[in-house]
């Protein structure tokens, strides 16, 4: 993980997180810790646990599911903290930007308004001050005619626009840490671009920490530093993005990107084919034993059929007992072994 | 527009809309005032030959919708048609209609909402050569289609909450291959899936289009996924269609501002390590 | 789903001796934290079921008859051998008051409840499936029925028709039948937007087969939830309707009538309005949780959560 500059403690700082309700546990057990000013991507599909795990860092949790663990922010276990404390944290030192924009702002409520309210609550700001900083926020958002947006309802605007308008929300309090679910998704795709860099933008110039949740690899490989990949509630390949993308260690982390439609194996004739990773993402409720990937793994072995593998420690980490090594093709390798 | 293919003038298209024009009408803005139209199609011409893969992409708002709507028959061309077969199904007999009924078969978007939460899967399966009145060995249909999909005979007594995403969407491709058609229309059919859920359907699709002889009408707002897919590419934007090409051409050499606009926006994993993704 | 909270309590064991990832195994709250939801279903339960089961052996067998005076019995006090719960002003014995009154009720407020449920579904189903002008008309015909309060329906329909169980029934079906228009309607909207009705219509299904096959299984849990609510709203409105005297009369017997017996003689013997009012409480306390339990188990997208 990359150094951070100053001696700024860690944004956030995360160990043996669990997230469970009644019947199932979605999350079992995650560490890892995201330096001051670091950009972290959670990448997983549905059923992973990236979704409650931000979640549960917002004190966000759904009815029903709760976290055990430990989550230190600021100084403070954000795990054991109550509702109330929680409440005045959020949009002050943490703050999220959700999916979907449009659920998220109150449609009643013109934007400047939202906007500013946010930095009257967290700030000593004056109404007339708060309206000057919104302002000034809609500008570094590039949102176009700013003094007119103040006075617009959400559903007036469009789908990028209102994204902007979240960020800048979650920006207007200088927090110490962003975390972002798939905040582009609901998107065009060709504003999806431009949403991301603004994003970046803002989030380098402050030197606020960023953590991207999403299933979209390259959205990671554009705005992170290090990258944890989940798979069935657990943390199965952790690193630089550079490295971890480069040259995959998890045959879990290696599927998704083989995955990825490429300028390569877009067809000149349409014989090309995809390569995809077999079977499908197990439920919670029948997670299979040992490793949860081993079922659609070509590596498998029996081994892996009867033990969990830790997630190994150090910079570079995998939670693989067949790891592939760089440079040699373990999946032949392990596949003719098991 | 010229074709752009000239291998394909030799064979006729198999399902086609020729200057289709769609206009809806607004509400009034004024008590008195005339009602404002909005032109969703604006002339437009679309056709699959048969065995062919073709795409569609463009933004949301770009008339893709309504163009599919108009295709399945979900909606009735104000000007223009749409032949199938070279027969225009809106103007023959029943017979005509039911044949273009069975012959094009859609895959939505949403593999949950496709299929009926109350109906078991095999029911659901039946359930077009029942509606189509399809004579035959129903029971080794579902069989034949299900083994072409991947899925096991024990998804027959299962309701669809019983599945995931994708298993769900193999399970309404197959709905859509029961009654045989002869073109298959996937309407954005793997946005809703996890990414190593996507290229199995992806492949799916291509598999099936080869081994059946399908003709494909792919629609997405993605690029890389029509790319991939068909080997054909219309690009829409504001309610017409503005570059037709062969996905590479349209990746390399993007003549119409819509399609830089979908080309720029694609983002990759070299670009994002390469640090000029957002570039 | 109810029996799970029971049996798979149990955390994966193939995970639970590796190192710090184990997923700590759920305290025992669990089953407790799950309990409200099932515990409103079966108490609703056994309330209805005791109160049917009371309605249907009142057919067969009472202590003795509710409408015949007996006047050296009258006004005995709870406790009383073989008048348990004491007899009224003119001795009649109150538990055979009480289980003719259950017939009554039960009878009224699920007539009520049945015959609106299937004009409202079809009035519903019409208004959601139909083109725009059907649609507003049924609505506002809805609307403009729901501003009518239910007791000038009632007295108006007394006024004509003479009181008794019949005019009570018709008067709740007038009352709910707007509601349930409504629900039905919302419901149906909402299932006919999905895409399976899509795919329906594109294989050449109709609209009396999408509606019959799609709609109405997929509309079955809602139509059972308000019918027992309303049920229940039945039960309140008949005794409101006898209470104020248009409703049923000697010699059936309602609990409202009872309320409205007992209310000329408090002072006399104020636990009389008691034994009715308690009845009346239960019964509508009862269908009202199986309405919430119903609700937890048949909605679909909360099934489909929990599965």
């Amino acid at each position: 993980m990359t150094k951070p500059q100053t001696n700024r403690p860690d944004a956030l700082e995360v160990q043996n997180l669990v997230v469970h309700n009644t019947v199932l546990t979605a999350v079992r057990g995650i560490d890892f810790t995201l330096p001051a000013g670091g950009r972290m991507g959670l990448v997983g599909e549905s059923g992973s646990g990236k979704t409650l795990t931000a979640l549960s860092l917002m004190g966000l949790l759904p009815m029903g599911w709760q976290a055990n663990g430990t989550v230190r922010h600021d100084g403070v276990d954000l795990i054991t903290q109550s509702d109330k404390a929680f409440s005045s944290r959020r949009g002050r030192t943490i703050s999220m930007v959700f999916q979907d924009p449009l659920s998220s702002l109150d449609p009643v409520r013109r934007i400047g308004f939202q906007v500013s309210s946010v930095i009257r609550r967290h700030t000593k700001a004056s109404k007339q001050e708060a309206e000057a900083q919104t302002l000034e926020l809609f500008r570094q958002m590039s949102l176009p005619r700013p003094e007119q947006l103040m006075r617009a309802y959400p559903h007036e605007i469009s789908g990028g626009q209102r994204q902007r308008v979240m960020i800048a929300m979650a920006l207007a309090c200088y927090p110490q840490l962003i975390i972002a679910d798939e905040p582009t998704t609901a998107l065009d795709v060709t504003v999806q671009k431009q949403v991301l860099r603004i994003l970046n933008n803002a989030v380098q110039e402050r030197g606020c920490a960023l953590m991207m949740i999403t299933h979209d690899l390259p959205i990671i490989a554009a705005m992170c530093d290090t990258v944890a990949v989940m798979y069935a509630g657990r943390i199965v390949e952790m690193g630089p993005v550079s490295e971890v993308f480069r040259a995959p260690r998890h045959h879990y982390t290696k599927g998704l990107l083989d995955s990825q439609p490429t300028m390569d194996n877009i067809a000149l004739d349409g014989s090309s084919r995809l390569a995809s990773i077999p079977g499908m993402v197990p439920p919670l409720h029948s997670l299979p034993r040992g490793c949860a990937f081993h079922p659609r793994c070509s590596a498998a072995s029996d081994r892996c059929r009867a033990e969990v593998p830790q997630l190994e420690t150090g910079q570079r980490r995998a939670a693989c007992w067949h790891p592939i090594e760089a440079g040699a093709d373990a999946t032949v390798q392990a596949g003719v072994t098991a | 527009m010229t074709r752009p293919f000239d291998e394909h003038h030799l064979t006729p298209p198999l399902l086609e809309m020729r200057q289709v024009t769609q206009t809806y009408l607004l509400n009034r803005k004024s008590l008195l005032g005339a009602r404002p139209s909005l032109t969703v199609l604006d002339n437009v011409s679309f056709d699959v030959r048969p065995g062919e893969a073709v795409g569609l992409v463009g933004e949301s708002g770009s008339g893709k919708t309504t163009l599919t709507r108009i295709l399945t028959g979900m909606e009735k061309p104000k000007q223009g048609h749409v032949f199938y077969n070279g027969a225009d199904v809106w103007a023959g007999d029943g017979e005509r209609w039911r044949n273009f009924r069975r012959s094009v078969q859609v895959v939505m978007q949403s593999p949950r909402s496709s299929l009926d939460p109350r109906m078991r899967i095999g029911l659901s399966l039946l359930e077009p050569l029942r509606a189509l009145k399809i004579e035959g060995d129903h029971v080794a249909r579902v069989h034949e289609v299900l083994d072409q999909v991947g899925m096991t005979r024990q998804a027959l007594e299962r309701y669809p909450h019983e599945f995931s995403g994708g298993q769900l969407q193999r399970i309404a491709i197959a709905r859509a291959l029961m009654p045989a058609p002869k073109v298959l229309i996937a309407d954005e059919p793997v946005s809703a899936l996890d990414v190593s859920i996507q290229a199995q359907v992806l492949n799916l699709l291509k598999d099936l289009v080869r081994e059946l002889g399908l003709s494909l009408v792919f629609i997405a707002h993605d690029l890389s996924v029509v790319a991939y897919t068909t080997s054909r590419v219309s690009v829409m934007s504001a309610g017409r269609i503005v570059e037709v090409g062969k996905p590479l051409d349209l990746f390399t050499k993007p003549q119409a501002e819509a399609t830089q606009n979908l080309v720029g926006a694609i983002l990759t994993v070299e670009a994002g390590l390469a640090g000029n993704a957002l570039a | 789903m109810m029996t799970m909270s029971k049996s798979t309590h149990a955390p994966a064991p193939a995970s639970g001796s590796a190192g710090p990832g184990v997923p700590i195994s759920p305290p025992a709250r669990k089953s407790r934290r799950r309990l409200p939801r099932n515990a409103s279903l079966i108490l609703g339960l056994i309330l209805t079921t005791i109160f049917l089961t009371v309605a249907l052996v009142s057919f067969f067998y009472l202590p003795s008859n509710p409408n015949i005076p007996v006047i050296r019995n009258r006004l005995l006090p709870a406790g009383t051998p073989g008048h348990w719960l004491g007899t009224d002003v003119l001795g009649r014995d109150i538990i055979a008051q009480l289980m003719v009154g259950a017939r009554t009720s039960i009878l009224v407020g699920a007539g009520g409840a049945t015959l609106s449920l299937i004009l409202g579904t079809i009035a519903g189903l019409a208004a959601a499936a139909s083109g725009k002008i059907t649609d507003e008309a049924i609505s506002r015909g809805a609307d403009i029925l729901l501003s009518i309060p239910g007791m000038v329906t009632a007295l108006v329909l007394a006024a004509t028709m003479g009181s008794g169980a019949l005019t009570t029934i018709l008067a709740l079906t007038a009352f709910f039948t707007p509601s349930f228009t409504r629900v039905i309607r919302s419901a149906a909207m909402g299932v006919l937007n999905e895409d399976f009705i899509t795919a329906a219509k594109l294989y050449g299904r109709g609209k009396i087969f999408v509606l019959a096959r799609h709609v109405l299984p997929n509309i079955a849990g809602v139509m059972i939830v308000q019918f027992t609510l309303y049920f229940a709203a039945g039960i309140l409105t008949e005794a409101g309707l006898s209470y104020l005297g248009v409703g049923v009369h000697r010699p059936s017997i309602s609990w409202g009538l009872m309320l409205n017996e007992a209310q000329q003689q408090v002072g006399v013997s104020s636990p009389l309005a008691i034994w009715p009012g308690l009845a009346i409480v239960l019964m509508v306390l009862g269908l009202n949780l199986l309405g919430d339990g119903l609700r937890d188990v048949l909605d679909p997208k909360l099934a489909r959560r929990a599965s």
